[in-house]
């Protein structure tokens, strides 16, 4: 969804230390990325924050980008890494929810509360698509992660099996399951959507 | 996940059903397992339902609302791209030719003076030959095979040459 000639041929001269260069890949990425770091945290100054360092990184580092790949790839897997990290090293915000990060941040136990607004509510569509993003900000970082590559970014499994290096079979596997955890999620709160 | 095959030509059932779904709605299935998806759908109540709730969840998830974008995002990280040293390193990456341009890319025997001039010799000899009316097919052979060493290092050099003067051009 993203042009990848256009942007080969800015990262070129970029490379060549071009300041307008760089100046029209924020312009092209700032809302993506800033959006992606936005939901993942759910707070705006984080967002900005790891936006920022994510853009700072990716700017320092464009010798090392290979050239077979898109960009884009690049650009939202050093993102989505960015974005886990930040939440692993703040893992006690998780830790007080009813779930816990496992190990490797990967297995997760949801203990669904059962409390919430009773089921004859109903709920605007604004306020409905707040729910959900308060649920998907409460999912384990990958299944986040995921998730908004998938749906707000509207990538293939292709495209974001490439993004997370993941093969394609785990790609499927992780968005199913994410789905599903939305949906118990929503429906032990029920928040009708 | 929903992958098993060879079972097309059977009515899907509700537990297959609720297991592909997700891949039903991903529009990722082979066209016959979408049609039995469509089918059994058209029948089935209970599946119907399922199928409206998660198209309703995926169509809440691709319209979350965009947060705006700070206005001062850009400035901080603008101010801290190292210009200085892409433009030092530019002059690094352009001398840099494709594979193909450089001299080692030829067998050293190829390139080697001797090869180039026995080449042209026995070239020159066979030439002449031809034109005196001999009528051997193995003078174009042997004309082609002692003028090639010199042809490919001299194709190399002419390369070589245009891809400075386009790049000089550039900048
Ligand atoms: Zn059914």
């Amino acid at each position: 969804m993203f042009d990848r000639h256009q942007d080969l041929k800015t990262i070129r001269r970029c490379k060549r230390g071009e300041e307008a260069a760089f100046a029209e890949i924020l312009g092209r990425y700032r809302g993506a990325i800033y959006n992606l770091c936005y939901r993942m945290t759910r707070n705006s100054e984080d967002a900005r924050d790891l936006g920022q360092e994510v853009f700072i990184k990716v700017f320092s580092l464009l010798d090392r980008f290979d050239e077979n790949y898109a960009f884009s790839s690049w650009l939202f897997r050093i993102g989505t890494n960015h974005c886990i990290d930040h939440l692993r090293r703040n893992r006690l915000r998780f830790l007080s929810l009813d779930g816990g990060v496992g190990p490797d941040g990967e297995e997760y136990e949801f203990q669904l509360p059962d409390s919430g607004p009773g089921p004859d509510t109903v709920l605007q569509r604004k306020e409905a698509l707040e729910r959900l993003e308060e649920v998907i900000s409460e999912l384990p970082p990958h299944y986040k992660a995921i998730t908004l590559l998938r749906h707000d970014q509207q990538l293939s499994y292709e495209e974001i099996a490439e993004i997370l290096q993941l093969p394609l079979g785990t790609v499927k596997a992780r968005i199913h399951r994410a789905r599903n955890q939305i949906q118990q999620m929503l429906a032990a709160r029920s928040y009708d959507i | 996940m929903y992958g098993r095959k060879n079972k097309s030509d059977q009515p899907l059932g509700c537990k297959e059903c609720k297991q592909g779904l997700q891949e039903y709605l991903d529009g990722t299935l082979e066209k016959p397992e979408s049609l039995r998806f469509f089918l059994h759908l058209r029948e089935c109540t209970a599946c119907q339902e399922e199928h409206d709730r998660l198209q309703g969840l995926f169509r809440m998830l691709e319209s979350l609302p965009d947060h705006e974008v700070p206005a001062d995002f850009d400035g901080a990280v603008l101010a801290s791209v190292p210009y200085a040293a892409y433009q030092a390193m530019e002059p690094l990456r352009r001398d840099r030719v494709p594979v193909f341009l450089e001299e080692a890319f030829l067998p050293r025997f190829v390139r080697a003076r001797v090869t180039r001039l026995v080449g042209l010799g026995v070239a020159s000899v066979a030439m002449a030959l031809a034109l005196r009316g001999d009528g051997s097919v193995l003078l174009p052979v042997l004309i082609v095979t002692g003028l090639l060493p010199e042809i490919v290092v001299r194709l190399q050099g002419l390369g070589r040459r245009a891809l400075e003067t386009t790049r000089r051009a550039e900048s």
